[in-house]
């Protein structure tokens, strides 16, 4: 992974699709994939702009301690799922094979067991498609990164206030 | 990096990096204080109840589109103090650049060291070449009087060569540059990755 990943249309497609599916069928409030490094990678449902990062940041931060935790405690695969019950919202992360995190947002009346079994049947689903994201290590034959760092100087100008 | 081709968006990761107090979070309140509103997401502190950082500060930006793709960094702390390398390490997963905030106090010259020792060591544990790494050097606290010159403390860290930046983080004094540097040398870094023949 230190490569990078390049996810292409047609699987970040076949992801909105299960991401959707499990909306449906679980009544989520909304869903984030993240690569466990907490980089967004695909949202479902209404989030304020910016809330999907700071959301993966924070459950990639709370996903490796659960790793470790379950590790301390004599787990041998710390890949598991765990969740947190609010009062009017509730959260349900699951680690998908150490490398992508399913974060489930949804209302506190929705039932945690559909949750999880709609969330599982979707994680199954999603492995072989993370798995895919592995194998691709460049961009589309479309794209020409020529400008790529061109007009950086400009950018970071107009991104930051002088005093 | 992640690159989402549906939405042509590279979202790329800088850790600032450093021992305790060294001025990594008070580099980032300075940054986000200094990002254009529309173009910077909320900045996220997760904090001890001695205000010392405990897991990681977070904030995003954003930049307009560049030869085609809109990039989005993540900018994270560390915990300095030992007992969370863990942590550190955690937060390391999937990095693109790394400032390394140092204190230039003469008396913390140890703990530099020591920090950077353990970057190397975490860096290589999970599969990365430091030297590989696009990394700066923001040599922090430069109004304080007893410190080490910037070349001693280059020379001890070992990071002659590296770009480097003086800084007074609490003044802000410095750190933009050092961000910028970090900001052109990932994006170099990262047109190379998406095409090595332009490395």
């Amino acid at each position: 992974m230190n490569q990078g990943l390049h996810v292409p249309e047609e699987l970040l497609n076949q992801i909105e699709y299960i991401l959707t599916h499990l909306a449906e069928k679980a009544h989520t409030d909304s869903i984030v994939l993240a690569d466990i490094s907490g980089q967004v990678i695909s949202i479902n449902g209404i989030m304020d702009e910016g809330t999907p990062d700071v959301v993966a940041a924070l459950a990639a931060g709370d996903v490796a301690a659960m790793a470790e935790l379950s590790k301390r405690i004599g787990e041998s695969d710390p890949h598991g799922s765990f969740f947190h019950e609010g009062e009017s919202k509730s959260i349900y992360l699951h680690n998908i094979a150490g490398s992508f995190i399913l974060i489930v947002i949804y209302r506190a009346e929705t039932p945690i067991g559909l949750v999880r079994l709609f969330a599982k049947r979707a994680v199954e689903q999603l492995i072989p498609i993370t798995e895919e994201f592995e194998k691709i290590v460049g961009p589309p034959s479309s794209y020409t990164p020529d400008g790529f760092s061109k007009g950086i100087t400009q950018e970071l100008n107009d991104t930051f206030l002088e005093d | 990096m992640f690159i989402n081709w549906k939405l042509r968006e590279i979202n790329l990761k800088i850790v600032y990096y450093g021992p305790s107090l060294s001025g990594k979070t008070s580099s980032l309140e300075y940054i986000h204080s200094r990002t254009h509103p529309d173009r910077r997401g909320e900045l996220i502190s997760l904090k001890t109840r001695e205000d010392r950082t405990l897991y990681f500060d977070y904030m995003q930006f954003q930049m307009g589109e560049i030869g085609g793709l809109k990039p989005r960094f993540n900018i994270y702390t560390v915990p300095g103090q030992v007992y969370y390398r863990g942590t550190r390490k955690l937060v390391l997963k999937g990095v693109d650049g790394i400032v390394f905030v140092a204190d230039s106090q003469i008396n913390r010259l140890d703990e530099n060291l020591e920090a950077i020792k353990d970057l190397n060591e975490d860096l290589k544990e999970l599969g990365f070449e430091p030297k590989d790494i696009p990394f700066v050097l923001q040599c922090n606290k430069r109004d304080l009087p007893e410190i080490v010159p910037v070349h001693t403390l280059k020379e001890h860290l070992g990071l002659n060569g590296i770009p480097t930046y003086e800084s007074v983080a609490v003044d802000g004094v410095g750190v933009l540059d050092g961000l910028k540097s970090i900001v052109n040398n990932v994006v170099t870094n990262a047109r190379g990755k998406i095409n090595p023949d332009l490395a």
